[in-house]
């Protein structure tokens, strides 16, 4: 009896046979459209006998509130990758050039799910690199754990070190970043004495308790730990309580808007005392922009910095000429990390992910583009993390950033103010 | 302590200006039209991008764009009472809800498209001034702000008390239906009431611009303090707003000061529960009433 059935039900969708061959002419057209397209585009690169491409994944929120900073993550990626691609490609894959694929996340981490799925599913894709936020990356380093592709990221939270092995970072790690905070603290006053204000979410609150914990190791004093509510229309009460508590160093766990308020403020009052700003919005050109001559001298930390060896002034030239602005931390530390990924290309002789990977992990530079590090060495340890890997000190000076500490990566001194 | 207790009073009364000129706006436009308009912090985030881009491109001081954020902002006014609340004003209020909400909305979202979500500042000669007198530092662009800020809600009293538009916008807030009768042409009064608060949002937006920055979601900031001070100050009640808008500001301060810096507007709301259990129409109520 049921087999009956069956050739009626074929029998029932008659009807839609014709319009599903409509679909069909449809879709052929479509087709036929797309190989004269690829044909057209296509020819180029086959008369040339090139080794096929290699297939770059790159994830950033070029739309959506980080937008400004995706967009210059994207250009610091395409400079990486012309840079890569004009010196011979890779060669021991018969000087295969890098294919850059970008992906928008919108600043969102339900579409940097679905956005990293779609990217690794729809390509042949060799590694990944992305996605500025830390929040952002922990999705997509997940999703590229379970679908055995390799990410590097300049991301600095720890958490992406647990339980992952197709996840690479080259640069400090948020832990490192707050204890070079506390020794810089010192450069100001051998008694330092610390104002920590922090905006009281889970940013704030997790970067403040690390400080707290870390404080009497390094033998400086919190003589104000004060959580506020970010968004706020006016700084002046706050920095008047800092003023009160005889701090003279200021450590302000803000987002942009709240800090620049702070920075201000702090001049407007003529508060005598060393700002520490952190890293993240602080150390983007456009902090600078908003803030202007009050920034001189502000103090920061960053994974990476223009100034911190030759490699990275060319870079830094070349960035300028692009976008206008210099390299920003996240922006240079790409170009890095996209010369390790060649230089795991070079060696692993091949364009699958899983033999990338294997590169990766044994990865040890210490000299051109992919060591341009603070620190100048890389080799990940089995947590992906660089053992070599710190924070740079970080100074506004002229309108620029200038490495100020630890002592081998200081490239200008202190200005005091 | 008694130097820390002054700096947070003046801290508190300047800010409490620029409150107290987005109150005044929201205050006017329900104690005239009988709306409540949730969009006032967009209008004042308008101001405040009309200011940054005649500062930004032909170097106009913020201070001087008032003459053009306020007007643009009253035809703006003018024009939304005329062919948007005129179209929902009934005995309904879902539909005016719905529409000042969704107009928030869509100036909110519109401005991320145009101008993204950067942070835009003006830096002026005075922005980071201060003057210090003893202990005490009082920031010049803040008070050129409150200063300007009280000036225009004492035009607005004397526009409310001495002229006939006037008189008419306090009756038809009075009693709608007499004034009608008396022969106040409706319309007219709203579009004029709805036009003078969003000019009073566009000069609070360009008050700002010297000392604070501009993005799409600033209004918000301030919206939620004017809503406070027009429930403590009676709603529709403009010296009622003014004065609450002083007294929020203070106590902002205050609270930061004295209880944590995270408990500013958990003061303020105290305030406004004790105010309402005490007097539950608000501190601008007539007595009798």
């Amino acid at each position: 009896m049921t087999g009956d059935r069956k050739p009626s039900a074929i029998n029932n969708a008659v009807p839609t046979n014709a319009s599903r061959k409509k679909l069909n002419r449809r879709k052929f057209l479509v087709r036929t459209g797309g190989v004269l397209a690829a044909g057209a585009f296509g020819v180029v690169p086959l008369r040339g006998w090139a080794a096929d491409p290699i297939n770059i994944g790159a994830l950033y929120p070029t739309t959506g509130s980080m937008a400004q900073i995706g967009t210059g993550c994207v250009a610091a990626a395409k400079l990486a990758v012309d840079m890569v691609n004009e010196a011979g490609g890779i060669k021991s894959l018969g000087g295969a050039k890098l294919n850059l694929i970008v992906s928008d996340v919108q600043s969102d981490t339900t579409v940097t799910r679905t956005e990293t799925d779609r990217l690794i599913t729809g390509n042949k894709l060799s590694a990944i690199h992305g996605c500025y936020a830390s929040a952002l990356t922990l999705i997509a380093s997940e999703v590229c754990e379970r679908a055995r592709v390799p990410i590097i990221t300049g991301s600095s939270s720890d958490q992406l070190n647990k339980g992952r092995s197709y996840t690479f970072t080259p640069f400090a790690r948020a832990s490192q970043f707050a204890k070079a905070q506390l020794q810089m603290a010192k450069l100001v006053s051998d008694q330092a004495k610390i104002a920590v204000i922090f905006e009281n979410t889970a940013f704030g609150t997790s970067t403040s308790n690390g400080l707290k914990e870390l404080a009497p190791g390094e033998g400086v004093e919190i003589v104000m730990f004060e959580p506020y509510s970010a968004g706020f229309t006016d700084a002046s009460p706050l920095i008047n309580k800092v003023k009160a508590s005889g701090a003279n160093t200021l450590f302000s766990l803000s987002y942009l808007n709240d800090l620049i308020l702070i920075v201000r403020t702090v001049k407007q009052v003529g508060l005598d005392i060393a700002i520490n700003g952190g890293s993240g919005g602080f150390v983007m050109p456009d902090f600078y922009k908003n803030v202007g001559k009050a920034a001189e001298g502000l103090q920061g930390v960053a994974h990476w910095n223009h100034d911190v060896n030759d490699d990275a002034q060319k870079v830094n030239a070349e960035f300028k000429k692009r976008t206008g602005e210099f390299a920003f931390e996240y922006a240079g530390g790409l170009v890095a990390q996209t010369f390790m990924l060649a230089d795991a290309l070079e060696r692993a002789a091949s364009a699958d992910p899983k033999k990338v990977r294997e590169a990766l992990s044994t990865l040890d530079v210490s000299s051109g583009y992919a060591a341009m590090a603070p620190g100048g060495k890389v080799k990940f340890g089995p947590d992906g993390k660089n053992v070599y890997g710190r924070p740079v000190g970080v100074q506004w000076q002229n309108a620029d950033l200038a490495s100020i500490f630890p002592k081998e990566d200081a490239r200008a001194p202190l200005l005091k103010t | 302590m008694w130097e820390t207790l002054a700096q947070a009073v003046i801290n508190g009364l300047l800010i409490g200006g620029i409150y107290a000129l987005v109150s005044i706006g929201v205050t006017l436009i329900f104690g005239v039209v009988k709306i409540v308009n949730f969009a006032q912090g967009e209008f004042v985030m308008i101001g405040m991008y009309i200011s940054f881009f005649l500062a930004t491109q032909f170097g106009i001081d913020p201070l001087v764009s008032l003459v053009v954020s306020m007007p643009v902002l009253f035809v703006a006014g003018v024009l939304i009472q005329h062919f948007l609340i005129r179209r929902v004003l009934g005995p309904n209020d879902m539909p005016q809800i719905f529409l000042t909400f969704a107009l928030s909305l869509l100036l909110l979202n519109l401005s991320l498209m145009l101008f993204s979500a950067n942070y835009r500042t003006v830096h002026t000669s005075y922005s980071d001034e201060a003057w210090h007198i003893g202990g005490l530092y009082i920031p010049v662009a803040k008070l050129i702000a409150f200063a300007v800020a009280m000036a225009l809600s004492g035009l607005l009293w004397v526009f409310l008390h001495t002229t006939d538009l006037g008189r008419a916008m306090r009756a038809a807030s009075q009693n709608r239906d007499v004034a009608m009768l008396m022969g106040i042409n409706p319309n007219r009064v709203f579009a004029v009431a709805f036009g003078t608060a969003l000019a009073l949002a566009g000069a609070a937006g360009s008050l700002l611009m010297p000392f604070y920055s501009a993005y799409p979601f600033v209004g918000q900031v301030f919206v939620l303090m004017a809503f406070v001070a027009v429930v403590m100050g009676t709603l529709g009640n403009v010296m009622g707003a003014l004065i609450a808008s002083l007294m929020m500001g203070i106590a902002e301060s205050l609270g930061i000061q004295f209880v944590g810096a995270d408990s500013g507007l958990i003061v303020v709301f105290a305030l406004l529960l004790l105010t309402l259990a005490f007097r539950p129409s608000g501190l601008g109520a007539r007595r009798g009433r």
